[in-house]
Parts: structure tokens; sequence; C-alpha cells
């Protein structure tokens, strides 16, 4: 068997794809200041509407616009709680991706008939969308460091007061790069969907939370979260291969004990946004 | 240029009857204020007078609950910074608005950026910083790291910030707050030399000679309301004075002469202590303290003074050396053995060591001594009741103007909270005081009840090492000055035989060892 083929390396990417989407959002909404552990729930959320609507509509693409939309009312509600109402970013973030479990219990059984499954769905070329994404994440890269609007972005997360005396409103950025992170969320689970053709509760099996992890490791830059986004998509689609020569049980593991390891090295070394998951409270004026 | 010269002479901004209330308090009771283009207005007042906030109000910070803005004789609403910015108004915040991590330019021209297409220009950024610099005498690295910069050059860079967003009107608040003495003298150079092309410059302080020294016109607040405005140049010390806290002030202390009986109370000998990084920033210190004795430790900030502090209140892990309390040897002794041999401490950061601010004042007033009786009932009891009747007592004896002894710690004024410290330390009846920068950021009521504490805690026979950047202060109340010089003491002098200048000298480093 040639583990390392140019073929795995393609797969790779169509594997990683979802978890750099998931890395790309969180880093635009932390850099900002606000963590959202919610990725996974609003990645499960895409999936799941975006399967339902394909389903309905029989268009592959307006599943695919219904799961951005409900990405970014996820990320909306998520910012409007941490931003306006001071909860704490990490209990809104997991009240998400409790929420969107018990959604999808629900819907799939009330469409379906079936408990935490769809129909088959309507899908599209993927490549469209995995050359897409590689675009967009160069784009990031440049609109992080290049851009005034990208600076604007690091000074809130780092120092919230510095930008509002600088006339920026933090308050409006922090929302605006929330809602931005739902959408990419939600297009990674709509993603999913179009590579399994169907939806399922499990589909998201820790995708968000190794997209947090591939930000970490890249330390909050595009590019770099990419290439460990990309790790995981190669050893994901290396293990699948492995399941020949290795039991399933602990080939499945692979990426996830890599997320373990790698993270267990990165955490610590990472600079985190120095307001990080801090209300920012402007004094009443 | 003829209509830009025009423009910047006459009056700048005019606050016409600015009040400003938060919930309640009134921090801005009916303000008028002129500012004039060409010239420097000290704004001076005790903390809490209202200086910060009638100029956020101009900066658009704050709205005004009434009050009227007038630029350039024109009537305006400021209702936010990006308002303020746009219309020639900068200012200098005494906690500078400065992201460690990025480089100077970028935060120079964040929210007010240059661009080429939509990406930023980051060389026509760095020509106009080098421009700007060089016109008004600021030097800056724009591709630094504000991280790496000293206190002094991160106000340069936030200076000429404002200057970036073309600021005619400057704002500096505090600025020598945080200014070691060494560079106040060219910080005031460069104020003189924006208010010669014309600025505007606003001034706040709460220190006297400063205002005399660089302004041209002072107002003085008081408790939100504005006392008068006088020339600098016919205004005396003690009448400003006055004019702030609304009595006359005692500027001179009553040191009177105590004869030390030479005990020692306070060895330290061969200290070596490492700083946050590991790197050795106290090297082989001695020096005793005796009975009735002021030791003052005079230095430029971070020349190991805070490390000598912690070291000796055993805050830190000694290298090595010694540290005898009243022949107790205590080297590297836990803090509550300190504080029970007869050592206290007051610590230069009263915010992050001196209180626990969202305690109260009460739980705040036994810090140090949860686990004594009366305050604690066996092993895990505590009994409010003990420690509420206490701290009534402290804040009786000492004057704190608390609400109550259930407000948190950050409720109060600075120096309420270091009121509080100092009454739970002194209360301890100690021998040996180590105080850090007692009166960094008081007013001048503040300051003069630290220093009447220090002096009478001195009559009862302690032993005190008053660290301090201040050298006026260090001259006033110290029997003896030793000045530390990265890491090392560099010399001992008496504050009879010795002036500002050669202190000054040794501070730098620049004077030879005369035994």
């Amino acid at each position: 068997m040639d583990v390392l083929s140019l073929d795995i390396m393609v797969a790779a990417l169509r594997l990683a794809m979802p978890i750099a989407l998931v890395a790309l959002g969180e880093t635009f909404s932390e850099r900002s200041g606000i963590i959202n552990i919610g990725v996974e729930g609003t990645a499960l959320a895409g999936a799941l509407i975006g399967a339902t609507v394909a389903f309905f509509s029989g268009s592959s693409v307006v599943g695919l616009c219904a799961a951005l939309g409900v990405g970014m009312l996820l990320g909306l509600i998520h910012a409007v709680w941490c931003v306006y109402l001071r909860a704490d970013h990490v209990v809104t973030g997991a009240a998400i991706n409790l929420l969107v479990i018990g959604l999808a219990l629900f819907l799939t059984r009330v469409v379906w008939g079936w408990r935490g499954t769809s129909a088959a769905v309507p899908t599209l070329n993927p490549w469209i969308l995995v050359w897409g994404m590689v675009g967009l994440i160069v784009l990031a890269q440049v609109y992080l460091f290049r851009t005034p609007w990208g600076l604007r972005l690091r000074v809130v997360g780092e120092h919230p007061q510095a930008a509002d005396t600088a006339g920026i409103n933090v308050f409006r950025t922090r929302v605006a790069y929330s809602v931005l992170n739902g959408a990419l969320c939600g297009l990674a689970g709509a993603f999913l969907v179009n590579n399994l053709g169907r939806f399922s509760v499990g589909m998201v099996g820790g995708r968000g939370f190794i997209g947090i992890a591939a930000m970490v490791v890249g330390n909050y830059r595009p590019i770099p979260a990419f290439l460990a986004a990309y790790l995981f998509g190669f050893v994901d689609a290396l293990q699948m291969r492995l399941q020949d020569v290795i039991p399933s049980h602990f080939s499945i593991m692979l990426p996830y004990v890599l997320t373990v390891v790698v993270l267990a090295g990165f955490l610590g070394r990472a600079h985190v946004p120095a307001a990080l998951g801090k209300p920012y409270i402007k004094d009443q004026g | 240029m003829n209509n830009r010269e025009r423009s910047l002479s006459g009056e700048a901004v005019r606050l016409e009857g600015i009040v400003k209330r938060f919930s309640g308090v009134t921090a801005n009771a009916g303000i008028d204020l002129s500012l004039n283009y060409g010239e420097v207005h000290g704004l001076l007042g005790e903390n809490g007078a209202g200086k910060t906030v009638l100029m956020s109000v101009l900066y658009g910070l704050y709205r005004p609950t009434e009050g009227q803005i007038y630029l350039k004789d024109r009537p305006v609403a400021i209702s936010s910074p990006a308002v303020a910015i746009r219309a020639g108004i900068g200012m200098v915040h005494q906690h500078f608005m400065l992201v460690p991590r990025l480089t100077v330019a970028d935060n120079m021209v964040v929210g007010w950026e240059t661009l080429w297409g939509p990406f930023l220009d980051r060389s026509r950024i760095r020509r106009r910083i080098g421009e700007l610099s060089e016109q008004y005498g600021l030097e800056v690295d724009p591709s630094a790291r504000v991280e790496e910069l000293s206190v002094g050059e991160q106000q340069r860079v936030e200076i000429v910030k404002a200057l970036y967003r073309g600021a005619e009107v400057l704002i500096l608040d505090e600025p020598t707050a945080t200014l070691p003495e060494q560079e106040v003298e060219s910080f005031f150079a460069t104020i003189r030399a924006l208010r010669d092309e014309g600025k505007a410059v606003v001034f706040i302080t709460h220190k006297l000679r400063e205002a005399l020294t660089i302004c041209d016109r002072v107002t003085v607040l008081r408790k939100g309301e504005k006392v008068g405005t006088v020339p600098a140049s016919q205004a005396t010390e003690s009448q400003l004075a006055e004019m702030m806290v609304g009595r006359e002030v005692v500027f001179e202390v009553q040191r009177e002469r105590v004869a030390s009986e030479g005990q020692p109370l306070l060895r330290v000998e061969g200290l070596t202590a490492v700083d946050d990084r590991g790197v050795p920033a106290v090297q082989e210190v001695g020096f005793t303290v005796h009975d009735h004795e002021i030791v003052g430790v005079a230095g430029v900030q971070g020349n190991g003074q805070s490390e000598l502090v912690e070291a000796i209140c055993g805050l830190s892990r000694l290298r090595q050396g010694q540290v005898m309390v009243d022949g107790e040897d205590l080297s590297g002794a836990p803090p509550r053995k300190m504080a029970q041999a007869g050592l206290v401490h007051i610590p230069e950061d009263r915010h992050r060591r001196g209180l626990i601010l969202d305690f109260s004042v009460g739980e705040n007033s036994i810090l140090g001594r949860q686990y004594e009786s009366p305050f604690a009932i066996g092993q895990v009891g505590q009994s409010k009741r003990a420690i509420a009747g206490y701290a009534r007592e402290l804040v009786e004896r000492f004057n704190i103007v608390v609400p109550g002894v259930r407000t948190p710690a950050r409720a109060l004024s600075g120096g309420n909270q270091q009121r509080v410290i100092l009454a739970r330390e002194l209360d301890r009846k100690p021998k040996v005081i180590v105080a850090a920068q007692p009166t960094r950021g008081l007013d001048v009521a503040g300051i003069e009840f630290v220093w009447e504490q220090l002096l009478a805690m001195r009559r009862e026979g302690a032993a005190i090492l008053l660290v301090s950047m201040d050298l006026d202060e260090l001259l006033t109340l110290a029997d003896r000055l030793v000045v530390m010089y990265q890491g090392k003491l560099v010399g001992e002098r008496k504050p009879g035989e010795t002036d500002k200048q050669e202190i000054g000298l040794l501070m730098l480093g620049g004077a030879v060892e005369t035994a």
C-alpha cells in the first residue's frame, strides 16, 4: 500500500476543509476577543439545516446558503450574549452545542422519521468548495495583517480601550466577527453533508473542537492554522487506509490522539489575544 | 499656509457649563474652560476632582449631562472619540492606549490608516512618522514593538500618535506620573515645542511644581467645581495648593530629631535576587536600618528596587544573602513568618499586592491576619462580627472615607485604598516597615497622610525602608539615602549633605563612588 501517494494528499485536503473553516472562523472571533466553543454545535446546525433545506428545495446551493444563514444566526446569538449581556463565553458556547444536538434529534425524527439521520440529499462537486476555501485562507491572512480592518480587529482583541479611544466601535467589531465565525462554521457543516450525501447527528464528531486546536497550533494566523488543519486531515485520511492493517477501533482514534499530543506541545506557546474572553465595559457616557 | 496660521491662534476650545453625572454622583458641576492655541493650560486638582472626566467629555468618551462645547467658536457635539479625532483633538491617557505586541507604526495609525488601495501603506506611514518625530524632536522607531519600549518612549509614541491624527488640541492626562524624574525635563521641552507650533496643550496634573513650571495658565478644580483660572506667572505653590485642597497645606513636615539607639532592626547582607525572567536583578546588596530611622532607596525605576523589596519580604525566592529582623535570621522565610517577626510591607502595586479589590474593606483590613483570633474561629470559621468591628475601628482611627466596611475595596479612591493598607500594616505595631512607593499616584492630602504615618512610626521607634521614585519625598523623609543602579548600591548620602543633582547623577550610574 502506497501511503504517501498524491491521492492521499488530495483526499486529506477534503477532510481538512471543515476543520480549516472552523479554525479560520475561530481565529477571527478570538482575535476580536470572543471565545466560541459553540463552533462544534454551529457546524452541526449548518449540516442539519443545510441538509434539511437541500432535501426540500432539491438544491444543494440553496442548502448551502441556509447553512451559512443558520451559522450566522448562532454567531449573532453568541455575540449578543457575550458582548452585550456579558455572559461567560464558554458557557454560552456549551449551551449552543447542547441546543443543536437536541434540535438535530428532534428535526430528523419529524422530517424523516429516523433518529439522528436524514435521507440522501443533493450534493455538488466538493472541489469547487475546497479550492475556494484555500483561496479564502490566503485572503484571510492578507486581510488580517495587511489591511486596516485586520489591524483594527487585532487591536480590539488585544486592547479594547485603545481601540475605543482610536475611534473604533468595539462592540460592533466583536459582533461582526462572531457572525463571520458562525458563517464559516455553518459552511463547514454544509460541507460535511456534501461529503456524505446525508445528515447524521454524529457527523461533526469533534471537528469543531479540533478546529479550535488547529487555530491554537497555528497561533491565531490563518495560513498556519490551515496547515495544522491539513495535518489533522492528513492523519484522518491515513487512518482510513490503515483500517485494513490495524483494527478500526484504534485507527479512528488517530486524529484525536494527534490533537491531544500536538496541543500539549503548542498550548502555552501561542500568543492568546490579551482581551480574550473579557467583556468590554464602557463607562457610561 | 496663511489660513492655517490664522486658524492656529486665539481660542481653540471653549467649554460652557459642563455637567457630568454618573448615576447620581456629580463629577463635573458646571465647568467653564477656555483653551487657546499656543498655550499650555494646566488642569490642576486632587484625585477625584473631575479633571480626567472633564477632558474625557472633550474627547468624546463621555457625553456631558449638560453644557456645550465650542470649537473655534462653533458649537459642536462630540459624541465619540472618532468625532474628536476628526475635530483635531488628541488625548494621551494616563494608562497608555497601546498594544504591546504591535509595532509603533501600527499602534499609531489604527483607526486612522494611510492606505494604498485596500492595504496599509506601511512605507508611507513610516515616512510620515519620521517627519513628525523630526519636526517635534520626538524620537521614535516606527518598526519597534511597543513592548520593547520604556515608559518614556511609549509616551512619545502616544504623542506622535495624536499628532499623526492631526491633533491641534492635545490633552495630556498626568503625563509625568509614570515618567522617571530624569526624563521629565526633556518631556517639558517637547511640550514647549508643541506649544510654539501653536498647539493648544492641556496638562492634567496634581503636582503643583510641574504646573507652575510648564503651564501658561492654570485652572484649578476641586470636587467637580472650578475654583478659578490663574496665569502661572502670577501664582505660587501655596496659593494653588490652597485652591486645590480648600485649606492651607503645610508642606514642611515636622521631622523632629529622634535619636536612634543604634539598634539594627533590619540587616540585609549580600542579597542577590532575580527578576521574573530569571535575570539577576539585585546583586550583593547589603545595608542596615536602625530603630527610629528611615532609610531611603533612590533609583530609576527598574534598577532592582522591586526585586529587592520582594526578596526582603519573602515574596520571592532569595538567591543568596541574609535578611535579619531584630537579630533573628529570617532569610528566605515566608511572608507570614516575616510579619510575625515584626516586618510589614507596603507594596508598590496596591491593586495587585496590597488589596483584593473585590473583597470588602473589612476583609481587606485583616488580610495576613485572617488566621488569628478573634478573626478566625477554630481552623475554618470566620467571625464576621470581629472583622467588621476591627475594620470600623481602623476606619475611624485612620480617617478612611468609606461608605461602610462591607464596600468592596475597588470602590475606594486611590488615597483611601492606601489608607486601608497602611492602617492594616501599621496597626500590627511593626518593628520594620518596608514601604515601596507608598505615595505613588496619591494627591496632596493622601501624600500628607502617608508621610505623617511614616514619621509617626519612626517616632515610635520603627526602622523604615522607603523605596521611592520621588526624590523630593526621599530628601524630605529619609535620614539616610542609598542609591540603587543596575541592581547594586552605588552610594550612600545624608539628605542634608547632598542635593537632587548629585543623587540624580548617582541614579544614572554617572558618579564616582566617594567612600
